[in-house]
């Protein structure tokens, strides 16, 4: 019996090839993009995994008085809390303070990703050892703790532990674990980890590890069932005793960790939930496709099934048929999906997202369970659109069925036409999203920038020198060679470049009126703002003539004027809050620039004057080189530098480049919403072919008896694919006040921002139209040119 | 004898009006009989065959069935006593366009779960009486019509029932085959089949033993 439900059922899978294929199709891209939300999804709710008893674990949040918020706290806050309150069981430190370098016979590496932490960090941290003991690692001062991968970078596949690592070229560390690989989507960005008990021996530190600097991050394992209002007051209390100027603490909050990686990069959350939604829309779109479709082919076997009944079949095992055929087409899409998720999308994803959240890959220990998901999925898609259609089919009369009346079928149409409007609103949505996303990125790309990023270059010159007097000579040599280089309009020295400003803060405060502003700031030469072609409004220039005397200069930018409340610049000076110095002379004010991405507004800025053109503590070496002469200009300086001894090598890149990296997760989501938008009017598109085919066969007579009465083909183009128009209109008006709303309210997180169109939403409506109407014309048109003799015969 | 119709009717409600489909109608098969049920279009014969089928209900009267009153079974046995006991031969064959021949044959002994050996043997049989053994691995519509409905009629045969219903079995069929098919009705009924065949044409009730003559749902 079931040896002849599979052949039925594959015969009627190859007779309806299109179908079938379009089916296939359909369910394919579908699924494969559901598997690989689902798995993004899954990768990123258990990347913390490795953490025991998660919900006992809480991090401190400062906020100030003057309205900002950091995860952070003063360094010795932490100790203060361990030694006081009773519910701590655990807390540690995670401090990225600088990246040392590490040797281990020839090998020399500096790792990105080195933090300190304290003793307990594996106490707050379970995570699993690969090598070493958890108890005992970073127990000791010279302890150093490797991830795998950077384990495996010195020590290859040797288990290291007891090995020796060479500190800076000076300490002798020992290696005292190899953490067990965590998911790059995890809250925690490992490479190394050291003890703060040695970055306390480093004089900078000890310099700002007082209680006035708020910069390190702490993460606390509390008790269970402890009462975290009672802690956070607690945390309050220390903080008024101890802190060196308590009143700028607003308060302290005690943040379950669960929310950390939100808190840190907002948009992955709202990445996560849509593609929650995402995957909600798609499946929804995917079944009621299928649904339509079956539908469809139901009609046409009305007989088939009679017949089945009359000769003995039953109910059950006609739905049974159903569901068979179903799972024959789930389980092909399934596995074709699968090879796509694994070596397209998943590639894809990792490629779109890994530059910010890391990249992911399938281990199966790990994520056995989202294959079940699959399983599970596609058994239940099965069972919905197998079972679903057959339903009204088995309730019907033999006599009636027998005769293939489709006409007796007509009732629920509601179903089908909300089907339809649901599907179609979804894609309108998808389509909306997705033009407005276009423009504000366009938008963001385009807007005036304030400044001229056209033919300007940044080499990184911050390389780790081995001998930096001798560094120097060389590097004052090399600008000398720039400024008779013909090629070279212009060049500068500096900390930072837009879109690489450090996150450097301070209150300063006007000595005359006592108002205090929140500036960021940053060192730079007397050429950056020539370079970069940024207006001066007033006053003038740093200049290099006179360096004792420019020394302790400011130049802020407009927005920094406006906060201070001054109309010019006569012997305005700025201080330190809380110090009485005389201060430093504001000597110019520029045009406001964009110095970070359009999501962020233009803060208060100040810029201080860093000295004559040398290497010292700049980072970069911005260049202003004539159209196509970059490489030129830049072989000549990579040899150059290739002169000095240095850990590393020169590395240049356009500035054009690098601002346009800040909207890399932007249009990753957009690379994302296009895709989405695609094939969701696909997959619906191909659903209304299947439908208004089954219309036309329904009305194969009525369409004869017009063309024999007289009924132009374009009048009956119209009767058979007005309904549809219709219903898409009506998904339209659905869509669109959502769409409005809903982008709305994400555009308001970015400070700059198109206001939306009524066009863009008018054009998202309009190209589902045009869309559904070639493929309803297409169809419908193949019935009305069929000749009536042959529709009227058939009968 | 084998069914009996008493006081059946059968009506739909048009406009607040009944229309009857079938009156009042009265009548008998004893087993062995070959009746042929005449009348012009529309006047209820179809309906009538559906009624003694089974695959139609009515509003009114009794139907006793080799002893069981169908009116008052429940759809199940219904469907179980049919099944056993009648095979369906239609105008337009009905026969199933995904499987061949031999799968059309075999489809209703594998509903009556019958075993493997015996399935072959019996669709064997049937396509040797029916001299289609060639035809076997061929899809219906590679069949003229005249050969679609000798399937047909194996098919309705195969399960050995005691009753076969034909609705206007040659109405598709040019005359030549039209006569092939009713020579092999007659045949299965000197084998003891009873059958009950609905037609336009005068020819093929000349081969019945009885005729029915039905007039705007009434027996005349």
């Amino acid at each position: 019996m079931f040896k002849h439900y599979i052949k039925i059922a594959y015969r009627n899978l190859v007779k309806n090839r299109m179908l079938s294929l379009v089916n296939l199709l359909g369910l394919t891209l579908g699924l494969a993009s559901i598997m690989t939300l689902v798995f993004v999804v899954h990768a990123y709710y258990n990347a913390n995994g490795f953490i025991q008893e998660e919900e006992n674990l809480y991090y401190l949040k400062t906020f100030t008085t003057t309205g900002h918020s950091y995860n952070e706290t003063t360094y010795p806050l932490l100790d203060k809390i361990k030694s006081s309150c009773p519910d701590v069981v655990a807390g540690t430190h995670l401090i990225g303070w600088n990246q040392p370098w590490l040797s281990y016979k020839d090998i020399n590496l500096q790792e990105r990703r080195t933090s300190y932490a304290d003793p307990d960090f594996f106490e707050v941290f379970t995570l699993p050892l690969k090598y070493g003991d958890a108890d005992k690692a970073l127990k000791n001062k010279y302890d150093v703790v490797l991830t795998d991968e950077v384990s495996t970078k010195f020590f290859g596949d040797k288990n290291p532990i007891g090995e020796k690592l060479i500190f800076n070229d000076t300490l002798s560390l020992k290696i005292a674990g190899v953490l067990e690989p965590v998911s790059s989507y995890s809250s925690l960005r490992l490479g190394v980890l050291l003890t703060t008990q040695l970055l306390e021996d480093n004089p900078s530190f000890k310099e700002h590890s007082g209680w006035k600097s708020t910069f390190t991050s702490n993460t606390i394992r509390l008790r269970a069932g402890a009462d975290v209002q009672k802690f956070e007051a607690q945390v309050m209390n220390l903080v008024r005793q101890n802190y060196a100027d308590p009143s700028n603490v607003e308060k302290i909050k005690v943040e379950p960790y669960s929310k950390i990686r939100v808190d840190n990069i907002p948009i992955a959350g709202i990445i996560i939930k849509g593609a929650i939604a995402t995957i909600i829309f798609v499946l929804l779109i995917v079944l009621v496709n299928l649904i339509n479709l079956n539908t469809s082919v139901m009609y046409s076997r009305t007989k088939q099934l009679a017949v089945k009944k009359i000769l003995g079949d039953n109910k059950k095992s006609i739905v049974f048929q159903f569901c068979l055929e179903n799972g024959l087409l789930v389980l092909v899409s399934l596995f074709i999906s699968s090879i796509a998720f694994v070596l397209l999308l998943l590639p894809q994803i990792n490629e779109t997202f890994g530059g910010n959240f890391g990249k992911i890959a399938i281990e199966l220990p790990k994520d056995y369970p989202v294959i079940l998901y699959f399983l599970g999925l596609g058994v239940f898609i099965t069972l919905v659109v197998g079972a679903l259609p057959t339903f009204r089919f088995v309730a019907l009369p033999i006599s009636v069925a027998l005769k293939g009346k489709l006409n007796s079928i007509r009732k629920n149409l509601f179903f089908r036409n909300a089907f339809i409007i649901m599907q179609f609103s979804l894609a309108i949505l998808f389509i909306c999203t997705a033009i407005i996303l276009n423009y504000q990125i366009n938008f963001m790309k385009e807007a005036p920038l304030g400044y001229s990023q056209d033919n300007i270059s940044i080499a990184k010159i911050n390389l780790d020198y081995k001998d930096e007097k001798a560094a120097e000579s060389k590097f004052s040599q090399i600008l000398d060679q720039l400024k008779a280089n013909p090629f070279v309009q212009s060049f500068s020295t500096t900390q930072m470049v837009p879109s690489a400003y450090n996150r450097s803060y301070n209150n300063f405060v006007d000595p005359e009126t006592g108002k205090e502003v929140r500036i960021r700031y940053g060192h730079t030469d007397a050429s950056y703002f020539k370079t970069l072609d940024i207006p001066l409004i007033s006053g003038r220039n740093f200049r290099d003539q006179n360096e004792a005397i420019e020394n302790g200069t400011i130049v802020i930018n407009s927005s920094a004027m406006r906060a201070l409340g001054w109309t010019n610049l006569d012997n305005k000076r700025l201080n330190n809050k809380g110090e009485t110095s005389e201060g430093f002379k504001v000597i110019g004010v520029t045009e406001d620039f964009h110095y970070q991405g359009m999501q962020s507004s233009i803060e208060p800025l100040a810029h201080f004057y860093g000295g004559k053109q040398k290497l010292k503590y700049n980072n970069y070496l911005m260049l202003k080189i004539v159209k196509g002469k970059e490489k030129q200009v830049f072989q000549q300086l990579e040899a150059d530098f290739a002169q000095i001894q240095s850990k590393r090598v020169l590395e240049y890149e356009l500035l054009s480049d690098k601002t346009n990296a800040q909207y890399d997760i932007l249009k990753g989501i957009l690379k994302t919403v296009n895709f989405v938008a695609f094939f969701t009017i696909l997959i619906s598109c191909l659903g209304m072919f299947g439908l208004i085919s089954l219309m036309a066969k329904k009305r194969v007579k009525e369409i004869g008896v017009r063309k024999v009465l007289g009924a132009s083909i374009v009048k009956i183009l119209i009767l058979l694919s007005k309904e549809f128009i219709v219903l898409v209109g009506i998904a339209s008006c659905i869509a669109i006040p959502i769409a409005w709303w809903l982008m709305s309210s994400w555009l308001q997180s970015f400070a700059y921002r198109i206001d939306i169109q009524w066009w863009m939403m008018v054009l998202g409506g309009a190209l589902a139209l045009l869309i559904v109407s070639v493929t309803v014309g297409i169809q419908s048109f193949k019935s009305a040119v069929v000749n009536p003799v042959k529709s009227l015969r058939a009968e | 004898m084998l069914l009996q119709l008493k006081n059946v009717s059968k009506w739909v409600q048009s406009g607040g009006q009944k229309t009857f489909l079938l009156k009042d109608i009265n009548f008998w098969v004893n087993e062995g009989d070959f009746i042929s049920i005449m009348g012009p279009s529309g006047s209820g014969k179809s309906t009538l065959l559906n009624v003694i089928g089974m695959l139609d209900g009515f509003n009114e009267g009794e139907y006793t069935f080799l002893d069981e009153s169908v009116h008052s079974l429940k759809e199940k046995h219904r469907s179980n006593l049919y099944k056993q006991y009648i095979g369906f031969v239609f105008q337009s064959y009905h026969l199933i366009d995904e499987l061949t021949v031999k799968e059309n044959l075999e489809m209703p002994l594998l509903y009556k779960k019958y075993g493997s050996s015996e399935r072959k043997s019996l669709v064997g049989d049937m396509l040797d009486r029916f001299n289609i053994v060639g035809k076997k691995d061929l899809f219906p519509s590679q069949l003229s019509g005249g050969q679609q409905q000798l399937v047909g009629i194996a098919r309705a045969l195969i399960a050995s029932p005691k009753l076969i219903l034909a609705d206007e079995p040659t109405g598709n069929l040019n005359s030549k085959q039209g006569e092939e098919i009713m020579e092999t009705f007659t045949q299965l009924n000197k084998e003891g089949v009873t059958i009950i065949q609905v037609t336009h044409s005068e020819k093929n009730m000349a081969y019945g033993s009885r005729v029915i003559n039905l007039l705007d749902g009434n027996l005349v």
